[in-house]
């Protein structure tokens, strides 16, 4: 094989998910009525933020080799934490800041923090204990999903307050501020991942975590952070949930894990870790967005979309398989 | 002799039930290159484990340019100058020469108070760390995973070389090199020793000893069963100290 055959199979292996999406969108539009609209496409990028925010601590995470199953239930507890301070009908407090504008981020270091606080203590026992991750996360989705259901004793809370909500409203360049800031963590934390020693020292840990500690990598230290920061974009996707439903109810976002889940392994991360990058992972939500959307186009009843989300990810979990195959016969 | 740039006093340790040190007393002077030898199992690797900050001594002393040393993470041996090449190498395979070659030790730069890599700088710097060493590798770009065992050590010699300090400490560093590229290690290091830098190799090839060493140091079953000036001695005399077929520290004059 030539070495320019060879560099093109690369890219393309690289960035399978992009051609895959672009797939996807080309067969849509010339097949399903109505699918090749801007507006249509703007609707995929909005209903895909608190997904793609949520995919992108998921990412983090498993790319150290680790896994984090609480982001779900850890992101319903920052929507109930900020629906309970900030709603003002249910259960919800109804507080209101003056001015007005002052909710926004105290509502948002509140979803941040709580985030953060339930990733501290994952990391914490993860790497302290040395305790699978697995395991340790597995149980905090289900003990934060029980704090969710007992501080809301079962009810919602309704009625989000305006200065909070006008991020899901107010649109720029036709799409939600809620989607831009969905972009935006893709930006910074692609960013982080690619170009800091942080994110690279993230990468190598996944790949060999004996190598990097000889290496004089701090690894406890960022792995900790890696769950800390998984925690706290759970809680920014919560905030972005509060935001989408204008509240929160008890049982808000679940499913939403494997949604992340398959995301994040069709976005091209191995859960080997050590391989995979972000932008890979916003196409891989981009791509599950799509589908929805062409299913609800279609008329098609809703419990396929979870038919079709499984099959994608037993089909990408095979192609990544593939992959490592070809790339073993580029070698 | 000057005063020892690392001395090792009574070193101890045990895995559970298992003495794998009985207390190994021996030294190292700048610039010296000391060959350790010993049979599989004789505890080489547990002692440079414990130098280089991997493991903790269950007991004994160490001393590192005349004070009290006990490194209790290999950052910290890094940080005082000790740099080491495992047996089992340590690389990430997942990432490329470069990235490897700087793990941990990025070059950055600054954007808005934030630390970039500086990829460009890195290439730069271990193109021409290997192309002194006279290390072909296709690309610095290349995936590690997607070279050779050879190539791989290279990488691993070649950063060690690069980052010098004051001790270095190679476990079996030639098992997967050639006769070329085994050469041209010994004459590495050889010039990382003119520099000053002491230098422990674990070696089980009594020619390579021969060849780099300025005195060879046995072990056996956990304890030193020999420590001679290469010149005063000879591999069978070592093969025998190794095997425990002689006294200790009585070889053959040569
Ligand atoms: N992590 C460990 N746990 C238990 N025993 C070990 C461990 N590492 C080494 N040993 C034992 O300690 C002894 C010395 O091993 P090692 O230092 O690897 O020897 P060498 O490098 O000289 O071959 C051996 O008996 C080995 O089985
Ligand atoms: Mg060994």
């Amino acid at each position: 094989m030539n070495p320019r055959t060879r560099r093109i199979l690369e890219l393309v292996l690289d960035n399978l998910v992009w051609f895959m999406l672009l797939f996807v969108l080309i067969i849509f539009s010339l097949f399903v009525p109505n699918y090749f609209q801007l507006g249509i496409f703007a609707n995929i990028i909005e209903a895909s933020s608190v997904l793609g925010v949520m995919s992108i601590g998921l990412a983090l995470v498993i790319i150290t080799g680790h896994m984090d199953l609480s982001v779900e239930s850890v992101a319903a507890l920052s929507a109930m934490t900020v629906g309970i301070l900030f709603c003002s009908a249910g259960i919800g407090l109804g507080i209101v800041l003056s001015p007005e504008w002052l909710m926004v981020p105290v509502s948002l270091l509140a979803a941040i923090a709580v985030g953060g606080l339930v990733g501290t203590i994952n990391g914490v026992l993860v790497v302290k204990l040395n305790m699978s991750a697995f395991i340790i996360t597995l149980a905090s989705y289900i003990w934060v999903r029980g704090l969710v259901l007992a501080v809301s004793g079962g009810r919602s809370a309704q009625d989000l307050a305006p200065a909070i909500r006008w991020f899901g409203i107010q649109r720029f360049l036709g799409l939600p501020l809620t989607a831009w800031i969905a972009i935006t963590c893709f930006v910074v934390f692609s960013f982080i991942l690619a170009k800091t020693p942080f994110g690279r020292h993230l990468v190598m840990i996944g790949g060999n975590q004996t190598a990097t500690f000889r290496a004089g990598i701090r690894v406890n230290r960022n792995l900790i952070l890696a769950f800390v920061m998984a925690g706290a974009i759970a809680g920014l996707a919560g905030w972005l949930l509060a935001i989408r439903t204008s509240g929160a109810t008890a049982n808000l976002g679940v499913g939403l894990l494997f949604n992340a889940f398959a995301a994040v392994v069709i976005g091209g991360v191995s859960l080997k870790g050590g391989v995979g990058s972000l932008p890979g992972v916003y196409a891989g939500v981009l791509l599950l967005s799509s589908i929805n959307t062409a299913i609800n186009l279609m008329g098609l009843p809703p419990t396929f979309t979870q038919v079709i989300h499984g099959l994608l990810v037993l089909a990408a979990v095979l192609l990544d398989t593939l992959k490592q195959a070809i790339r073993q016969k580029l070698a | 002799m000057t005063e020892a740039l690392l001395d090792l006093q009574d070193i101890r340790k045990n895995y559970g039930a298992i003495e794998a040190l009985k207390g190994v007393t021996f030294s190292i002077g700048m610039g010296e290159v000391v060959a350790l030898l010993g049979d599989n199992g004789a505890g080489k690797s547990t002692l440079v484990k414990i130098i280089s900050g991997g493991l903790e001594p269950t007991s004994g002393r160490i001393l590192f340019e005349g004070k009290p040393f006990l490194a209790r993470s290999p950052a910290e041996a890094k940080a005082a100058g000790i740099e080491t090449v495992y047996q089992d190498l340590s690389l990430c395979t997942n990432v490329d020469v470069v990235a490897n070659f700087f793990m941990g030790r990025e070059i950055t730069r600054k954007v808005l108070g934030i630390p970039v890599l500086d990829e460009r700088a890195m290439e730069r710097e271990v193109a021409k760390a290997l192309a002194d060493a006279g290390t072909r590798i296709p690309s610095l770009r290349a995936n590690v995973e997607h070279l050779s065992g050879g190539q791989r050590q290279a990488i691993e010699l070649n950063r060690f070389v690069h980052w010098g300090g004051k001790l270095v400490l190679l476990d079996e560093p030639f098992a997967a090199l050639g006769v070329e590229q085994t050469r041209r290690g010994l004459d590495m290091i050889r010039q990382v020793a003119a520099q000053g830098i002491g230098v422990i190799i674990i070696t089980h090839i009594m020619q390579q000893a021969f060849q780099v060493a300025d005195r060879i140091v046995v072990i056996r079953q956990g304890v030193v069963a020999g420590d001679v000036p290469t010149s005063k001695t000879s591999p069978d005399a070592v093969i025998g100290m190794i095997t425990g077929e002689t006294l200790a520290g009585t070889g053959s004059a040569g």
